[in-house]
Order: C-alpha cells, then sequence, then structure tokens
C-alpha cells in the first residue's frame, strides 16, 4: 500500500468533495435544464431560474446538515442518558483525546447488527453512531478498536466525502429514477421535436447509468479508506488485535439486514446491507483481508 | 532594457519564494509547539478529573469494605499528594501511587458481592476506568505531538528554521504504570 501522510488524506478528502459537489450540481442542473425544455417550454427561464435556486439550497443543506439527514435515515438517537452508555461515552472521548480532535457528538441505533459509522463536515461538526448490537456483544478492546476506525475516518474528511456522496448522490440515484418515469409518462403523450427525444435518450441513458455510478462512487469511496482507518484505529488505540476481533466478531454474527438506504450504506464500518450487487461491486473489502492486515502489525 | 527587468525579476523571486518557505516553517513550528502545551495541559484536566472522583469512591467503598482500611488509607493519602502537588509535573510523579492505589481497591472489590453489585460503585469504577484510559491516550498523544515536533526540528530543511530549538522530551511511563498489581490478602 502506498504511504499517504494524514495531510495528504485531508487534501484529497476536501479537494474530492469539492469536485462531487461540482459534478452533482451540474448533473442536476442539467436535468433541470432537459426537464424544463421539454415539459415547460413556454416558462422554461423561469423554471431554469427557481431550479437553479433549489439547487443551490439543496448543495448548501447537504453540506451543513448532511449528516442530520444521514442520521435520521439510520435511525440513530442521541446519547442522552448518560449512565447507560457511560461506557460509550468514555471510549468515544478517550479515542479523541488520542486523535487530538474535537469530541464527536455520539448516537446509537436500535439493532442487534454489529455496526458503526461516523459522518459529519468536519471534525468539529462530527457524529459516530454505534448499533446497540455493537455495544452488546463487543468488550471494552474490540468496541475501543471500532471506534478507533470511525475515528479515522473523523480526523481525515473521509466523513465529509462519505456524506456528500450519501446525500447527493442519493438524490441523484432518486432524480435518475424521475427522468425514467417522467420519460415513461412523457412519452405516449408528445412527439415530434427533435432536440426532445435527443434529450429524453440523454435522460434515459443517465438513469440506467446513475445507479451504477452510485455503486462505482461508493467503491471509490470505500475500499482503500476501510483500510487506512483501520491502519489509522491501530495507531490509535496501539492494539491491532482488538479491532480485529471486532471484525472477527462482525463477520460470524451479522447476517446484513440493518435495512439502511443503500445510498449509506458506504459509511459504515462493515456492509449494513447483502445487496445482490454485491456479488460484482462490494462496497467494503473483504473482512478476512482486513483481520489478515491487522493481525500481521 | 528586457535585460535589466530579468536582472530585478530572478533575484526577487529568489527572495520571495525564500520568505514563504521561511513563514511556512515557522508557522509549523509554532503550531506543533502549541499543541504539545495543549496536550501537556490535557494530561493534567484527566489528572484533576480523577482526583475529584477519588471522594465519591472512597464514601461508597467505606460502609462495604470494613476490613480494608490500609487500602482506603492509600487512597486518601495518594490523592492528598496529588491535591498538594504544586505544578503539574509533580502531580505527574504523584499520580503512579494513586493508579496503583485505585488498583488495589478494585481487585480487593471483587471480594465483596454487594458492593460490586452496587450500581453507585459500577459507574465509579466505570468512570475511573474511562479515565484511567484518557489518561493513557492524552499522554499518547503528547508524545505523538512531540515525535512530530522532534521530527520536524531534527530533520533537514527543518532544522535550519528551527533556531537551535531544543527537541521536546518525551513522557516516560512511571513503572508503577503498566506492571500488573499485586494484592496482598
Amino acid at each position: 500500500m502506498e504511504k499517504v501522510s494524514v495531510f495528504d488524506q485531508v487534501e484529497s478528502n476536501r479537494r474530492k468533495s469539492v469536485l462531487l459537489g461540482v459534478l452533482v450540481f451540474f448533473f442536476l442542473f442539467a436535468f433541470v435544464y432537459a426537464v424544463s425544455y421539454i415539459f415547460f417550454p413556454e416558462i422554461f427561464s423561469v423554471v431554469l431560474i427557481f431550479a437553479t435556486v433549489l439547487i443551490i439550497a439543496h448543495t448548501f443543506v447537504s453540506y451543513n446538515y448532511g449528516d442530520k439527514i444521514v442520521l435520521s435515515s439510520t435511525g440513530a438517537k442521541p446519547v442522552e442518558d448518560n449512565r447507560k452508555y457511560v461506557h460509550l461515552i468514555n471510549t468515544v472521548d478517550g479515542l479523541s483525546i488520542a486523535a487530538g480532535i474535537p469530541k464527536p457528538k455520539i448516537y446509537v441505533m436500535e439493532s442487534d447488527e454489529i455496526n458503526a459509522y461516523a459522518t459529519g463536515k468536519d471534525p468539529k461538526h462530527a457524529s459516530i453512531a454505534v448499533t446497540t448490537g455493537a455495544l452488546e456483544n463487543l468488550d471494552r478492546d474490540e468496541l475501543e478498536g471500532v471506534i478507533g476506525h470511525e475515528m479515522s475516518h473523523v480526523k481525515n474528511y473521509d466523513i465529509r466525502f462519505g456524506m456528500i456522496v450519501a446525500v447527493m448522490v442519493g438524490l441523484v440515484a432518486i432524480v435518475s429514477n424521475m427522468i425514467l418515469r417522467s420519460w415513461m409518462w412523457g412519452g405516449s403523450g408528445r412527439r415530434g421535436r427533435g432536440n426532445a427525444g435527443l434529450l429524453i435518450l440523454v435522460g434515459l441513458a443517465l438513469a440506467i447509468i446513475s445507479p451504477i455510478i452510485v455503486r462505482l462512487v461508493q467503491l471509490a469511496v470505500s475500499r482503500k479508506r476501510e483500510y487506512l482507518a483501520d491502519a489509522s484505529s491501530a495507531q490509535l488505540t496501539r492494539y491491532p488485535d482488538g479491532l480485529a476481533d471486532a471484525l472477527g466478531k462482525i463477520k460470524k454474527h451479522n447476517e446484513g439486514k440493518m435495512k439502511v438506504s443503500e445510498a449509506v450504506s458506504h459509511i459504515f464500518i462493515a456492509d449494513p446491507n447483502k445487496s445482490p450487487l454485491d456479488e460484482l461491486f462490494a462496497t467494503h473489502p473483504d473482512i478476512d483481508s482486513r483481520i489478515r492486515i491487522l493481525r500481521a502489525m | 532594457m528586457a535585460f535589466n527587468l530579468w536582472i530585478l525579476l530572478i533575484p526577487g523571486a529568489i527572495i520571495a519564494v525564500f520568505v514563504l518557505v521561511l513563514v511556512y516553517y515557522y508557522n509549523r513550528i509554532r503550531v506543533l509547539s502549541n499543541r504539545i502545551d495543549n496536550a501537556w495541559s490535557q494530561i493534567d484536566v484527566q489528572l484533576k478529573k480523577r482526583v475529584d472522583l477519588v471522594p465519591n469512591l472512597v464514601n461508597t467503598v467505606k460502609g462495604y469494605m470494613k476490613h480494608e482500611k490500609d487500602a482506603i488509607k492509600m487512597v486518601t493519602e495518594a490523592r492528598e499528594k496529588m491535591l498538594s502537588a504544586g505544578n503539574a509535573k509533580d502531580r505527574m510523579k504523584a499520580e503512579g501511587q494513586l493508579s496503583k492505589a485505585l488498583k488495589t481497591i478494585f481487585a480487593l472489590a471483587e471480594n465483596y458481592p454487594n458492593l460490586k453489585a452496587s450500581e453507585n460503585f459500577k459507574l465509579l469504577q466505570e468512570q475511573l476506568e474511562g479515565i484511567e484510559n484518557k489518561v493513557a491516550y492524552s499522554r499518547q498523544f503528547y508524545n505523538d505531538s512531540v515525535l512530530e515536533f522532534n521530527n520536524l526540528i531534527t530533520t533537514i530543511p527543518g532544522s535550519w528554521f528551527a533556531g537551535g530549538r531544543p527537541v521536546k522530551e518525551y513522557f516516560e511511563a512511571t513503572e508503577t504504570e503498566r506492571a500488573p498489581v499485586k494484592v496482598e490478602f
């Protein structure tokens, strides 16, 4: 594996976040342009201006409140009962000290599966969510390994890119679905208009390609980052076996039935859903090879 | 004419680059040095939190562990020693003794099922263990910060800009720290 410093990772994540934001922005703009051109030619410019404002607002919301969207879509609840979760709070506090970053907000998800993720726009606005299954099944060292893994995602801004992928690409998937529907719906009614036919064709192509692109982007997000976060976790806890044991339990215990949206699955430490696409493009690296690397440290 | 311009431009560019590099290294050294100071005070913050929790623990334990006066006394003494320490450095020295005394208490608590079942005790134990970990982690962060700083000012080109700054000292673990606790019955 190539050697990368935390500084390089942060820079790369910032760059990629901007790039993805711009790409999605133009994709949405092109979509609105095409739709309004075909269906509302009379008020074309009004629709366009209106839509542009909406898209800018959406970009703003995705960046600033994307973490809230991700947290609520996974059913994560903020930790309020300090006594019940004192162990989790202590672990997160301790590792944020070790990583030298502010304490992230702590959330818990009701689920039997062992899983966790981190999200937010930067380390100052970060949240870590853990399943109740993880709290019940992992011992102190294992939980530390898992939290250390998430803390690394926070520190090197993986959380920003992951959040933008989840929220914006999730929206692109919805939009491309809409293109397909509008094509089916509009196709029978309106004919003629040579340009319109071309645009619809582009829309159709996008609708088919988008889910694959979403998957590919997630894939690019996940794999290398997971290995890097595993390694940084070991650096934080000074105990790679803790995370290795936790991953071993995840492999044995989890059934991949968390029922969270596919758009957010890439930010979890282990794939929360079993999907037919996994055979071709798994969003997460193979757990066995992750364990093997950790054991060799 | 063109020739004259170059004569001005080239030294100008070299000076500009030099100033930029100087500013970069000056700031970098300052940032890392401040981080070390901050990490140092982080350790102290955790140590103070632990000292604050000790009276709670003593009060909870006293009722149950009537025959362990020595162990309880050890904890109280270690705490007083930490309180009387003048500065952070002395506190960190006294800290090892408190660590040891607390471990003894928790080891002895294994013999008192009623105490172990008490919610209050469980919570205190978790909190003190958590702080113990945080002390270890804040030391680790301190040493990581020192390593980064020392690397910067002892390697080229950082050493050219360090202005003869001495390397920072690592936090050495006291011998009582990682050693397993011996409990005498």
